[in-house]
Parts: C-alpha cells; structure tokens; sequence
C-alpha cells in the first residue's frame, strides 16, 4: 500500500501544527492556552497515527489527550489560584537545563531517523489494527491488563468515595477549623472565637450543646 | 472516489445539521407555546436567526481571541463530524472507520474542551463560572458515556457504528441492556446543555458561557448546540434503537424516523425534568448515574457471554 498524494499533503500539514503548536506552549504566557496549546499539538500527532494506519491509537489520542489536558488546565489553575487562568506568567523555567535537554533530544532523535533501520514492507490487504491491538493486549498479556484495569476502577471509586463530602458521621468539612499559622496556633482567617462568641451567641450558648 | 467519499458525507453531515438544527428549534417552540398563538413555530426560529445574523458580533474587553472566534465553529464542527459517523444504511455511512464509535467518545471529550473555552475565553465572569461548571459536570457525562458505549460495543465485538447495528438483529440493545439508553439520554442532554442539565449556559448565570455572545457568533453557538443535539439523537438510534434496521421502510428511512423518536423524547424531557443545582446535579452524577453505568456495562457483558 504505496500512500497517496492526499496522505503526503496530510502528513506535511499535521506534522507542521505539531510542531507549530508545540512551540507556542512556550510563547504563551498563560496555563490554560498553554495546555490547548499542548492538546492541538498530540491531536495532530494522533491524525498522524491514523495515516500510519494506527487508527485506534490515533483516535483514542483525540479521547485521552482531550479530557486529560481539560483536567490538568483546571488543576493547575487551581492550584496557582489564578481564577482565570489569564495572569500573565512565564511558561519557560531552567533555560539553560531545557536548552542543553532539547538539543541532546533532537539529536538522539534525528541520529534513530537518519540512521535507524527501519521496516518497509507493505502492509497486508486484510490487515486490521484495532483487532491485532486487541490480540496484542488482551492475549498474552491479559492478566496484566485486566488487573491494571480493575486497580484502576478501584481507585476511582475510592477517590470519589474520599473526596466526597458525605460520611457516616455527616458533612467532611463541618466542625473543622483551618490550620493556624503557626503550629497550635489560632485558625487562620477566622475571627477570634471569643468575640464570636461575645458578640452573637452571649446569652444562649447552653442551648448549643450536644 | 471523490464523490462517494467526500462529497457525499460532507452533504449529508451539513444537511443534516442544517435541517436537523431547524427541526429542533421549531419542535423545541412548539412544545413550549403549545400552539401557534405565539406567532407561527415555522418561522419563528427563522425570524430570530435573521435578527441575530443582522445584529452586530459585539466582543468583551481583552477576550483570547482565537479562542472567542473559534468555539461556536468548533462545536459545530463536532456536532457536524458527528452526524457524518451515522450509518444510513450498511453502505450508506459518511465515515466507516473500524474505531467510530471510539471517535464519538472523542467528540464528547473534545466538547467539553470547546465548551470550556467558549466560556474562558470571553474573559468575563459569568461566562467563566459557566465554562468551570461545564468541565465538573461534562467529566461526569462523559464517564457515564463511555461505560454505557463500551457496553454497546460488547455484543458487537466491534467499535464500528455499521457492526454494532449489526450485531442488533435479533434484539435491539434497548431490549437487551435496558439500563443503556435512559443513561445516554442522560447524557445527551448533559452534552448540549438541553433543559434540565443547562446548567453551563443556565439563566441563573444569565446564559452562562454565552453571556458576551451576540449576532451571528451567538446564532452559530445556538445551531450547533441544536446539532449536536441531532447528532446525539441519530447516534442514540444507531447505538440502542437498531439503526437501520426494520420492515417495509428502506434503511435511511427507518434511522430518520428512529432519530425523530429520540429527538423527541430528549426535547419532551428537556422540558418535563426537573433542574437540579449544579453541586447536587454533581452528586447525582457520581453517586447514582456512574454506579447504575456500571450495572449496565456488567449486564451487558454477561448478556453477551450468554449469548455466545
């Protein structure tokens, strides 16, 4: 299966985003246009999967890199407490490091291209990859697969079982206190408890027992 | 070659999103007025779609632009590549590859993407709580989504729209795996914020993502909503009513009809259904939904073995 004209032009155009798309990560001066940034590029890695006849690989890269670039935007926002995602930040750090690890990649990469021996036989008429893939995984290495499987579904439902806020002894976050801002200290950020207390509830705390 | 295998999909997807998208805001109108005292339900959603074509794309204050312009055209884009996946009939599919239903999964993930940015990129507050409260809940579609169609994909031993109509000749999965399409309609309406789930562009948010929109970014917004809408509708039919298959009617026109049905139901039930706060309509999802998505996938694993 010599590939067409259509397939030379796709390869050239998906090849190009990806590149190009991959180097605006690192203009970029915000998380989230970042992350799509970084999603644009593996897509157009996985529309080159299609033509290398990988149709599975390519298209599960579409599902995967979709929902996992989502969740890791909305992680980092979170966690950098930049509500928008939108302050302006630096998304290149130990340039020198990065440079040095960038040109050993390149190379290393360019020499296996250049020099690499690689397999050119055409590919058999009846071939079917989403089946050989299937073989492949579930066959000799089933077990392995299906166990990582299982963990994996097992986890899920012990992060959504922990993280939820509902227990047997009521709400997760009612009756707790934020840490204080040094060990043993007061909560943080909240007003002082005796003057709550004083000002609010002063006359009938007994009613308040438990 | 050509004709068989570009312009023809690309025919029928558009078509289809077109007249689908139509079909859904007259059907939509007409459940809502009940009659036609508000005007005629045939033109109304023609005269809205001209007004917003006339009116001016108005924009926010330092919006990220690629993304503000692009995602109204990428949903639809999605909803479109969508409707080319449906399988007419055995030979007439606009796009037969071996992992389509794999490749509908991926439009539902990359949808939450889209919608995502057409909130965030508007840099404006209700349309970015909007886009935050579409990934928490569109996580939680999606996982139901996938476990309902690797369900689907079971009996067919195939993740191929033409194989899985196939695979219902005997019985149709709505029959065999009773639990899949109340589920999926769950999602469909979840995936184009329909009815009860609008809970991304929901009046509380005053139209959530779509706050900033107006003039024709706003009326591409709303069509592909609206075809997506379609789109999930034909893939429901394809997935759990047997596609093509039936008496009398040739294929194409059983799909359709089939489809009609699905539309039906789901717009009946975006107006019928309850809407749920959105931290609630969280805990619906995770605690009930994704456990019963399980049910139905282990139901429909032993229901194939038993049948093989």
């Amino acid at each position: 299966m010599t590939p067409s004209l259509a397939t030379h032009i796709a390869f050239v155009v998906l090849a190009a985003l990806a590149v190009l798309s991959g180097w605006r990560v690192f203009c970029t001066d915000s998380m989230v246009r970042a992350s799509f940034f970084l999603l644009l590029s593996f897509i157009a890695v996985g529309g080159i999967m299609i033509l290398l006849t990988a149709e599975y690989l390519g298209v599960a890269m579409f599902f995967m890199m979709a929902v996992e670039m989502m969740v890791m935007a909305l992680f980092m926002v979170m966690f950098m407490m930049n509500p928008a995602g939108l302050n302006p930040m630096k998304m290149v750090h130990q340039e020198r490091v990065a440079i040095v690890a960038g040109v050993a990649v390149f190379g290393v990469l360019s020499a296996v291209a250049v020099l690499g021996d690689f397999p050119d036989m055409p590919l058999p008429a009846e071939h079917a990859p989403v089946i050989s893939l299937g073989r492949e995984l579930l066959g000799d290495s089933m077990l392995v697969f299906e166990t990582a499987g299982v963990v994996l579904l097992t986890t899920m439902v012990g992060v959504v079982v922990l993280s939820s806020r509902r227990g047997r002894y009521g709400r997760a976050d009612e009756g707790s206190v934020p840490p204080g801002l040094e060990p043993g200290g007061e909560p943080a950020g909240r007003p002082k408890e005796s003057e709550e207390e004083k000002g609010e509830e002063g006359g009938h705390a007994h009613q308040h027992h438990h | 070659m050509i004709l068989d295998q570009l312009i023809l999909p690309w025919l029928l997807a558009w078509l289809m999103a077109g007249l689908g998208a139509y079909l859904v805001a007259v059907l939509d109108r007409w459940m809502a007025t009940g009659s036609t005292q508000a005007g005629s339900v045939w033109l109304a959603p023609l005269a809205s779609a001209a007004w917003l074509l006339t009116q001016q794309a108005t924009t926010t204050e330092a919006p990220d632009a690629g993304a503000w312009r692009l995602a109204p055209a990428l949903y639809l884009a999605l909803a479109a590549t969508g409707l080319a996946l449906v399988p007419w009939s055995p030979t007439l599919v606009g796009v037969d590859l071996a992992t389509s239903l794999v490749l509908w999964g991926s439009l539902e993930a990359l949808a939450t993407v889209v919608i995502f940015l057409h909130g965030w990129s508007a840099n404006s507050h209700l349309a970015l709580i909007g886009a935050y409260r579409y990934v928490a809940l569109g996580i939680s579609y999606l996982l139901v989504s996938m476990f309902v169609l690797i369900g689907v994909a079971l009996p067919a031993e195939s993740l191929r729209w033409t194989e899985v109509v196939a695979a219902q000749e005997s019985l149709w999965h709505v029959v065999s795996q009773p639990l899949g399409l109340p589920l999926f309609l769950v999602v469909g309406l979840g995936l184009t914020f329909w009815g009860p789930l609008d809970l991304a562009d929901s009046t509380d948010l005053s139209t959530g993502t779509a706050v900033e929109r107006s003039g024709p970014p706003r009326l591409v917004w709303a069509l592909a909503r609206a075809a997506m809408l379609v789109a999930f509708s034909a893939i429901a039919a394809t997935a759990f009513l047997g596609g093509w298959m039936g008496p009398w009617l040739p294929g194409p026109a059983w799909l359709l009809l089939k489809s009609l049905a699905v539309l039906v139901v789901l717009l009946w039930l975006g107006r019928r259904l309850p809407r749920l706060a959105p931290e609630r309509c969280l805990t619906l999802m995770w605690v009930v939904l994704l456990p019963l998505s399980f049910v139905d996938l282990i139901w429909a694993g032993a229901v194939a073995l038993w049948m093989a």
